[in-house]
């Protein structure tokens, strides 16, 4: 051990550490600075826990405590508070560079390290000095953007006052800074692994590393001996069920008899250190006989193949959809295109680990005690439910932390189940914080699909017929299942007018990982082979891509492949608004290839359904003591700006200043039931609930002139609400058909995409991305532009680099995560045609970007080497054996 | 109930029954798809075939409270605030529905689920 001296944000202090110490541990957990986070497994490659050390940004996961002596050290607590903040974190906040706020403290303290020695950097130093951050919200372009505006802050050629919105220029369609955004930049939003407990166990869990097995043996005698261990659990230990059932009772918290996937969890060790639960974990003896693993949907379709759960079939969603007669109208076509498109199993890889806190609230007189559980939920009271059965203790509450961006994979439960169930076992409370490599282990993925598909035109041009039969990779346990192939072919037709669809979507289990939610879910998928078909078409028709989309698009009175008849459908206008752009990409990229790089230009569209069949909302406000108004509805906010919409929704309705709106959204304990953040229904949903609450209190005010609690009371009307959305059709498609119900509104997207293809390589660089949007009418533009452009990043590293291969992808190396150096430019061109059932007119836009951004890419490297790519993700050895093959 | 039979091997879905007289959507747990579809005759019916054999003043009490509450918060309440707002202990809230708090008493006062993708 050593004895350092150093200065830790101006205060000098003293500690004896162990040789091995970095300064990252002693930030967070000897001096509670947890501002600098942990996402890498402390290999240096997130730079989320970006420190300023003796002037130069450091990542404090590698810096060495015993190289520390007299260093001065500056972490974002330093820098300046919610109260004070330092104008880089005024600039971080108004330039709306700030989603999740993970990796925000890393940002700023390598912004402030960069903007020290020069104050006047250019677009290349900014991306060189935070070449080692990163983010997956914001397509880094935020950041680059806030950095040149701290620098113009620093320079004093502007100031915050002269940026920030004033009251003055309204509330709706004005980027009013999100309400967490002050917290996120200076260190003080707690996210769940930031939350100390006194006395807390810590967890390690031992997870399968074969496919498919059975559990033949467990030995854990010499772990529990150990010193600091409290005890081993297994499944035999928990209460409940034992089963997280979302849809389907299929997935354990902790496996009993077989193991289903690489990831599945055995056995949990609970000890008074991690250090210590991990060196007990690895004296416990598991003993697995491999089985037959179901390698794809093929294996797992073949008539011989084992069943993977007991009593269930592993085809285990078979959906058609049929509209008029394709086969038909394919042969009286003149034109049709066929093909096989497959994309990959994939990672959201928000950029903070999967973690769950657990402890126990001392009940009262004559009630059980009572477990909070603290996570990264997006469906807090649906998740409370599932945690009650699965853990055989009802007295239960879910508290969301702030959360490190989250793209889909919080639709499930995931390490609560074991946190959850270990304090129960020890009534103790736990943490449950893995690192990057179990978090990807244990999380599910975006669903791969393998897409047959056949489109048709006549001479004119018009899309005549369309088929696909599908199949998703469900992987091991059911989740959200059958939703993704359900909603690609709720969405199948995406933005076009085809009379005639044949379609086939099938869900089969594998031993692969387990299938959920990922921004999109589906379209994006099913639509990367639509689109890219449609390129294909037109190239056959010798029409342009952009007349032949054009032509094509869904008029209102024609239907969707559900047959769902469309009243609106600004896509034309979102067209037309791109054409200026789309005629200068053409030419640009013609004048631009030269020798072995190839340029090319390729378009995507896309039409997103939110608010689909049966799908119901609610939220309660409440009138102040003040005249302000609180809001209790659960609507998890993992980096969307779900707290802007909630607040500017209010705010502009009821005529309140922004600062009079109170939110109330983690805790089951306060709010009400508004159901998940995903399918971008947040805004549509909860924020038509939300309207509705408004309209009754408005209404109640309005009756009686009063203008607070007390005086409503007082005139005899209640002060609070509940307000409620609920979808006019329900039921499922038609079993036979797939007719049916769709959904009740729809954000359009229209994404060009210009790269340039080494030919010798294989390697794309992105130049530029533009994307037309038309979600209704904008609320906050910040956080608008914010999601199209995460999304575009998003959808270039689905396209074009990201795959997840269980077993070996286990850190952000291996995940091959965008960084600032794969930053490209970016545009986005807004339309505003107001929903009718909108909130105020608007809609949803989370998802949006992923659906057209892949085939956009894809249809853009055809265009510049003459090659199509069919499987996802287009890597240059794809693209060289193409390029070699043609 | 259970979200899925094994053999359909899949969650089945929303389902409308003929109840008291009055066509009633269940999701596939047995809730309520909607809170306003209930009313005192559909609780009577469904609470019969529950396996309670009398329906007493200590049901209603029950009932009453979780209807009162779930229309004041959108949500159900925790197990505490239960017991807090009835005064009447977990062991006999449990007693008064064969089905458990939540498959009996929360299901038969015609509070839904909470929301999810399905």
């Amino acid at each position: 051990m050593k004895k350092i001296r150093l200065r830790v944000n101006g205060t000098w202090r003293e500690l004896i550490v162990d040789a091995g110490t970095v300064l990252l541990e002693v930030l967070r957990e000897d001096l509670r600075l947890t501002g600098a986070k942990q996402s890498c497994d402390r290999k240096g490659q997130c730079g989320a826990c970006t420190v300023v050390v003796n002037g130069k940004a450091a990542r404090s996961c590698l810096t060495r405590m015993a190289d520390l002596e007299d260093a001065d050290v500056i972490t974002v607590e330093g820098l300046g508070t919610p109260d004070n903040p330092h104008l880089i974190q005024e600039a971080f906040v108004l330039s709306g560079a700030i989603q999740c706020g993970f990796c925000t403290p890393g940002m700023i303290m390598a912004a402030k390290a960069l903007l020290d020695a020069n104050p006047n950097p250019t677009v290349g130093d900014i991306k060189q000095a935070l070449r080692r951050n990163l983010c997956r919200c914001t397509g880094y372009v935020k950041i680059i953007e806030a950095v040149q505006l701290a620098g113009r802050f620093l320079r004093g050629e502007a100031t915050p006052e002269a940026v920030r919105p004033t009251a003055a220029q309204g509330v709706m369609g004005v980027p009013h800074p999100r309400p967490s955004a002050m917290a996120k930049a200076c260190g003080t939003a707690y996210f769940t692994a930031d939350y100390p407990i006194r006395g807390a166990l810590e967890l390690a869990v031992l997870r399968s590393s074969l496919p498919h097995a059975r559990i033949v043996s467990i030995d854990a005698s010499v772990a529990e001996k150990m010193p600091g261990v409290a005890g081993v659990l297994t499944a035999a230990d928990i209460k409940g069920t034992n089963v997280l059932k979302y849809l389907v009772a299929d997935r354990p918290v902790l496996c009993k008899d077989k193991v289903r996937y690489i990831g599945d969890p055995i056995l949990a060790v609970a000890a008074d250190t991690r250090e210590n639960a991990e060196k007990a974990l690895s004296k416990v003896q598991v003993k697995l006989e491999p089985l037959p693993a179901l390698s794809d949907p093929e294996t797992a379709l073949t008539a011989d193949a084992l069943p993977l759960h007991a009593d269930l079939p592993n085809l285990c969603y078979d959906q058609p959809q049929i509209k008029g007669d394709a086969e038909k109208a394919m042969g009286d076509s003149a034109a049709v295109v066929a093909a096989r498109f497959k994309t990959q199993i994939n990672h959201q890889a928000p950029l903070e680990p999967e973690a769950t806190v657990a402890y126990w609230e001392k009940g009262e007189a004559g009630g059980e005690d009572q477990l909070v559980i603290i996570g990264r939920s997006i469906n807090i009271h649906f998740h409370l439910g599932m945690l009650q059965s699965a853990l055989g203790w009802e007295n239960m509450r879910y508290i969301e932390a702030f959360s490190g961006g989250q793209f889909g994979i919080k639709i499930d439960i995931i390490s609560e189940g074991i946190a959850g169930a270990a304090a129960i076992h020890f009534k103790r409370p736990v943490r449950y914080i893995p690192g990057i490599a179990e978090s990807m282990l244990m999380t599910s993925k975006r669903h791969a699909f393998d897409m047959q598909v056949k489109l048709a035109a006549d001479a004119k041009g018009n899309l005549t017929a369309y088929c696909n039969d599908f199949i998703v990779d469900n992987g091991a346990y059911y989740s959200i299942g059958h939703v993704v192939a359900y909603r690609a072919l709720l969405m199948l037709s995406g933005s076009y007018h085809i009379p005639n669809v044949s379609a086939r979507g099938r869900l089969v289990y594998t031993n692969n990982p387990w299938g959920s939610a990922a921004r999109g879910a589906g379209p994006p998928q099913i639509n990367f082979a639509l689109e890219c078909a449609m390129d294909m078409l037109s190239e056959k028709l010798g029409m342009d891509p952009f007349e032949f989309r054009l032509q094509n698009f869904l008029k209102p009175g024609q239907s969707k492949s559900t047959g769902r008849v469309v009243k609106e459908w600004p896509l034309p206008e979102l067209m037309e608004a791109m054409r200026p752009n789309y005629q200068r990409a053409v030419k640009e990229a013609a004048a631009g290839s030269s020798g072995k790089l190839k340029r090319g230009v390729g378009l995507g569209t896309g039409s997103f359904g939110i608010g689909g069949p049966g799908d119901a909302s609610v939220a309660a406000v409440e009138l102040d003591s003040d005249g302000g108004i609180s809001v209790y509805a659960a609507a998890a906010d993992p980096g969307e700006g779900n707290d802007s919409m909630l607040t500017q929704l209010t705010a502009e309705f009821m005529g309140i200043p922004l600062d009079r709106v109170r939110l109330h959204t983690r805790d089951t304990g306060n709010t009400a039931a508004s159901g998940p953040a995903a399918g971008s229904r947040v805004t549509y949903m909860i924020g038509n609930a939300l309207i509705n609450a408004l309209e009754q209190l408005k209404a109640a005010m309005q009756e009686t002139g009063a203008k607070t609690a007390q005086e409503l009371e007082a005139a005899g009307k209640p002060k609070r609400y509940v307000g409620r959305k609920k979808n006019e059709e329900v039921g499922p498609l038609d079993p036979k058909t797939g007719q049916g119900p769709s959904f009740e509104s729809q954000v359009h997207a229209v994404q060009m995409v210009e790269l340039e293809v080494d030919t010798e390589t294989g390697k794309v660089k992105i130049l530029k991305m533009t994307t037309a949007v038309d979600a209704g009418p904008v609320i906050n533009p910040l956080n608008l532009t914010g999601q199209l452009e995460g999304g575009m990043d998003m959808g270039v590293g689905f396209a074009l680099r990201e795959e997840y291969v269980a077993g070996k992808t286990k850190d952000w190396v291996t995940f091959k995560f965008p960084t600032i150096r794969d930053s490209f430019d970016m545009e986005v061109i807004i339309r505003e045609t107001p929903r009718p059932k909108g909130p105020l007119g608007s809609t949803g836009v989370g998802e949006m970007c992923m659906v057209p951004t892949a085939p956009a890419v894809i249809n853009a490297i055809r265009n510049a080497t003459g090659v199509w790519v069919y499987d996802l993700p287009a890597t240059p050895e794809k693209i060289k054996a193409a390029l070699a093959a043609a | 109930m259970s979200a899925h039979t094994p053999e359909e091997g899949k969650p089945q879905g929303r389902r409308v029954r003929m109840i008291a007289g009055r066509e009633v959507a269940f999701d596939d747990e047995g809730f309520f798809d909607d809170f306003e579809n209930w009313s005192e005759a559909i609780f009577e019916a469904l609470a019969h075939e529950s396996g309670i054999a009398v329906i007493t003043d200590r049901h209603w009490q029950v009932v009453r409270f979780l209807r009162e509450f779930y229309a004041y918060n959108g949500r159900a309440p925790l197990n505490n605030q239960l017991r807090q707002g009835t005064g009447i202990r977990l062991l006999e809230l449990e007693g008064l529905f064969p089905e458990g708090l939540k498959q009996g008493a929360r299901r038969l006062a015609g509070l839904p689920n909470p929301k999810t993708c399905n």
